[in-house]
């Protein structure tokens, strides 16, 4: 087991910075989710840890070693490519054991750390087959199966499962983070899916423009999340964020009395989630703008003076375009942002965790 | 392919005719090849078959001396061509080293000037090499192909550079990740490169010619060339079977490995 | 993404030192050794080569047999190149159509590029040997007496032509095939449902789609015409009166039989000038049809 510890990381091309000093811990046997949207510096930052690029400034620590300086064979790490980066000319097997063989490996262990990972993913019936025989799913075992057999207390992946179909993709999830608590893996995770951050990580780091803009556990990027950004991307839908200014303000502002709201940051937003609203009698009033049917719930999608607010309601609802509602939520549902988009304090009611 | 037009009948047999005229001189040199040398070029069917030729051919010429030759200046060259043009190829796709644009533009160059026109300074540096009349004289101008450099850059290019990271992470150098996995993944043009390169250096005379003053270090065309000059007094029926003798081993991989053939001239050749 | 690879750059150097090396003293060294050598003297028995200027090209200009080969270059490339590349073309729509021993003619067309030069030469050599030959027993038949095919300056360099043709079509031929084959075949199917004639869709559709594989060839035709000499050496030795010699040819026999080097080099300079100026045209004109990198 090892920890990895990142601090002051920076990366630049040329003109070009794509990581801004990034800091974060991961501790001995967590899942690190690394979170955000493509060209955030979160696959960039994965590499420098991999040994795969080179960082500008910054150190990384594996444990109390520091393998800033060594090369990506040196750090004692196994990756999971988002292609898989399975060799087309070896077959299942050959592949699974490459590293082994590099590392001259005596045959006897590689074949029994072979078997067990074959048994662990269950893929003995495949390992005579070459990479293009095999399914999308079956390929990520197969490159799981390579970061199993290299027995390094890091492994790291980078979008492994962005080029699965949506169900094979849910079962994956549940298998890799039952993979990382038995093997007692440090994994650090990249991936821009805010589900797969949600329901697997330790820990999420979400990340936009090279820096860091939240890091914590998934509930408290949901509860509380650091910035209208963090809240915008953890959660779907999305938290609605109104823009408190206009004729939006003027209806939150009669409002305010009803619903208990605090003092509301002009020119910032008021982010309230989907899930918290409801139809009231009292309450802020809207305009119904069209209704998602989606089984078990329903997004009701209104308008706020002019701004578009979606409410989760249960089952189905009989409301129609046009038609004038009220929305209340609980005043600790109530998520307020200044101006600059940052959380503003002082902090209300906890949620009891 | 499945479904190709059909011709019409004057185009078929403008086809038959033009194939029948184009294989019409080959048939001709069996025929003298295998007749006695009266027969050469007098068509009667009844003309008695002979490998006289043949044998006459082979007593008069040291042709194992020179299929052994050509054998080992087209072996010399291809495992050159694959070392250099590799380790070259690679640099080229997958570092990044000052001055990698202008190594290749010089690189290209040799595309356009191939050795074959600089025959006269490159025997120059041979005799003060000391490589004039040597199997390696004759090879060393063309190890460093250009055409094999822009061909395996090309190929290296397509293999996923995720191959490239996984095999680093796993523990493998430069070297060991070029031989292990983007030499294995290029084979196909690995072949077809081997294919063109060897029937063109098994072809190839001028420079052989100007280098080799031995009978000792002749390739083939070297000396099928002298075998044949006019005023050897050699018959054509010999000079034939010679002929046929100098060419039979290309000839016969390329009745057997035809499709492979093809493929890879073009394959080599539509960059 | 625009990783660097975090590899050393000196690993790039030594990766290409070899075939560098190589290059510089087979190519790049013998280039500017030609231009050093064209502007001095032959050295003759042990005496040093002496700095003339331009004298070794006033005397190319000078030079009838130079304006000669020069002249034969162009005769041989106009005589060879447009004929094989239509017989090439030909050849590929036979043998891409469902016409019968499809495979035989394909093997037909291609054997003769499968051959040394020097071999396809002697054959040749017999086929135009006077009287004895298969040529001037064929127009014996029509009453024609003896020709001297190869030993008459009129008829020698198409002799050369003919035989060039005759080796060099079937490999242009499976360029145009593959060219063929990668016509989409929804486009065929297309213009048959419109009801398009033959040849109007040859004309109007095949012919600019495989352009670029016209343009290849072309290139290669023309850079071959003045690269090739082997059949020279074999049928004519550029004779009768230099009626067949050809640029590569005459530096040849310049520098190897009346070892006059620093005019050879002076040649080899035209011969290297003609061939930058065919690069310029061949990345001039067809980098922008067709897609290298």
């Amino acid at each position: 087991m090892s920890s990895i510890s990142v601090t002051g990381l920076t990366k630049r091309w040329g003109s070009v910075t794509a990581l801004h000093g990034i800091d974060f811990e991961a501790r001995a046997g967590e899942l690190v989710i690394l979170l955000g949207p493509s060209g955030c510096g979160k696959s960039t930052t994965l590499r420098i840890i991999a040994g795969l690029e080179e960082a500008t400034s910054g150190r990384i620590r594996f444990g109390d070693r520091d393998v800033t300086a060594l090369p990506a064979a040196q750090r004692g790490i196994a990756m999971v490519f988002q292609s898989y980066a399975l060799y087309p000319h070896l077959s299942v097997r050959e592949n699974i054991v490459f590293g082994l063989k590099v590392r001259r490996l005596p045959a006897a262990q590689r074949e029994s750390r072979l078997e067990r990972a074959a048994e662990i993913l269950g893929i003995g019936k495949l390992l005579d087959r070459r990479p293009a025989e095999l399914s999308g799913g079956q390929k990520q075992r197969v490159a799981l199966g390579r970061a199993i057999v290299a027995q390094t207390p890091i492994c790291l992946m980078d979008e492994p499962l962005s080029n699965l179909d949506a169900q094979l993709r849910q079962d994956m999830r549940t298998e890799i983070r039952a993979l990382q608590r038995r093997l007692g893996m440090t994994m650090l995770y990249v991936t821009h899916d805010q589900t797969e951050a949600m329901t697997m990580a330790d820990q999420v780091i979400l990340m936009r423009d090279g820096r860091i803009e939240q890091k914590g556990r998934p509930a408290d990027l949901y509860m509380r999340p650091a910035t209208g950004f963090v809240a915008r991307f953890v959660g779907t839908p999305p938290m609605n964020l109104l823009a408190l200014e206009g004729a939006a303000l003027t209806a939150l502002e009669s409002a305010v009395p009803v619903l208990g709201l605090p003092p509301l940051p002009r020119g910032g937003h008021l982010g309230v989630r989907p899930e918290s609203l409801r139809l009231a009698d009292a309450g802020l009033p809207a305009l119904v703008a069209t209704v998602e049917y989606l089984g078990a719930d329903s997004i009701v999608l209104c308008e706020v003076g002019g701004q578009r607010v979606a409410v989760r309601v249960d089952g189905a609802t009989d409301l129609a375009p046009g038609n004038a509602v009220r929305l209340a939520w609980r005043t600790e549902d109530t998520h307020l942002f200044g101006p600059d988009g940052t959380r503003l304090a002082p902090e209300r009611v906890e949620v009891a965790a | 392919m499945s479904r190709a037009r059909k011709p019409l009948v004057l185009e078929e047999l403008g086809a038959w005719l033009l194939g029948l005229l184009w294989v019409i001189p080959l048939l001709f040199a069996v025929w003298a090849a295998v007749h006695p040398p009266e027969f050469a070029a007098r068509f009667d069917p009844t003309a008695p078959l002979t490998l006289d030729n043949f044998a006459m051919a082979w007593e008069r010429a040291p042709f194992p001396r020179y299929f052994l030759n050509t054998f080992l200046l087209v072996t010399l060259i291809l495992a050159g061509q694959f070392i250099v043009c590799t380790l070259a190829a690679y640099a080229f796709a997958r570092v990044r080293f000052p001055g990698a644009d202008i190594v290749f533009a010089l690189v290209l160059i040799q595309l356009m000037i191939t050795p074959d026109v600089l025959i006269v300074e490159n025997y120059r540096s041979m005799a003060k090499l000391g490589l004039l009349d040597t199997i390696t004289g004759m090879g060393l101008p063309y190890v460093a192909s250009a055409f094999g450099v822009f061909l395996l850059r090309q190929a290296f290019k397509q293999v996923p550079r995720e191959l490239d990271d996984a095999a680093q992470i796993e523990g493998a150098s430069t070297l060991g990740i070029l031989w292990r996995v983007y030499v294995p993944v290029a084979r196909p043009i690995y072949v077809a490169y081997g294919l063109v390169s060897v029937s063109f250096h098994w072809n190839n005379f001028l420079w052989p010619l100007i280098v080799t003053n031995s009978v000792e270090k002749r390739p083939l065309t070297v000396g099928l060339a002298l075998f044949g000059a006019a005023e050897t007094g050699v018959d054509w029926s010999t000079i034939c079977a010679a002929t046929l003798i100098s060419v039979a081993p290309l000839l016969i991989a390329f009745l057997l490995f035809q499709r492979q053939f093809v493929q890879s001239f073009i394959r080599v050749g539509i960059k | 993404m625009i990783g660097t690879r975090s590899r050393h750059w000196v690993e790039g150097w030594l990766l290409v030192l070899p075939a560098l090396v190589l290059l510089v003293a087979f190519t790049h060294w013998p280039v500017i050794a030609s231009l050093i050598d064209s502007l001095n003297s032959t050295p003759r028995r042990g005496a040093a080569p002496n700095f003339v200027g331009l004298e070794n090209y006033q005397r190319l200009v000078a030079d009838p047999v130079f304006a000669k080969v020069m002249w034969n270059n162009a005769v041989f490339a106009f005589g060879t190149i447009p004929t094989s590349v239509v017989l090439a073309l030909l050849m590929a729509v036979w043998v891409n159509s469902a016409i019968r021993g499809r495979a035989a003619l394909r093997l037909a067309y291609f054997t003769p590029t499968i051959l040394p030069m020097i071999a396809a030469a002697n054959i040749w050599l017999f086929f135009y040997t006077p009287d004895y030959g298969l040529l001037d027993q064929i127009t014996g038949l029509f009453g024609f007496g003896r020709t001297n095919w190869l030993g008459n300056p009129d008829t020698v360099l198409w002799c050369i032509v003919v035989m060039t043709v005759w080796k060099e079509a079937g490999f242009f031929m499976i360029f145009y095939l593959a060219a063929l084959q990668a016509i989409p075949p929804d486009l065929t199917e297309a213009a048959s449902l419109d009801g398009t004639s033959r040849w109007y869709f040859f004309r109007r559709v095949t012919l600019p789609l495989i352009m670029p594989t016209t343009l290849f060839v072309l290139v290669n035709a023309v850079i071959n015409s003045f690269k090739l000499v082997d059949h020279i050496v074999v049928m004519t030795k550029g004779g009768p009166d230099n009626a067949s010699s050809l640029i590569l040819y005459y530096i040849y026999e310049t520098a190897f039989s009346f070892w006059d080097t620093a005019y050879a080099s002076a040649l080899t300079m035209v011969l290297l000038v003609v061939l930058a100026l065919l690069a310029l045209v061949q990345f001039g004109v067809l980098e922008r049809r067709i897609h290298y990198r």
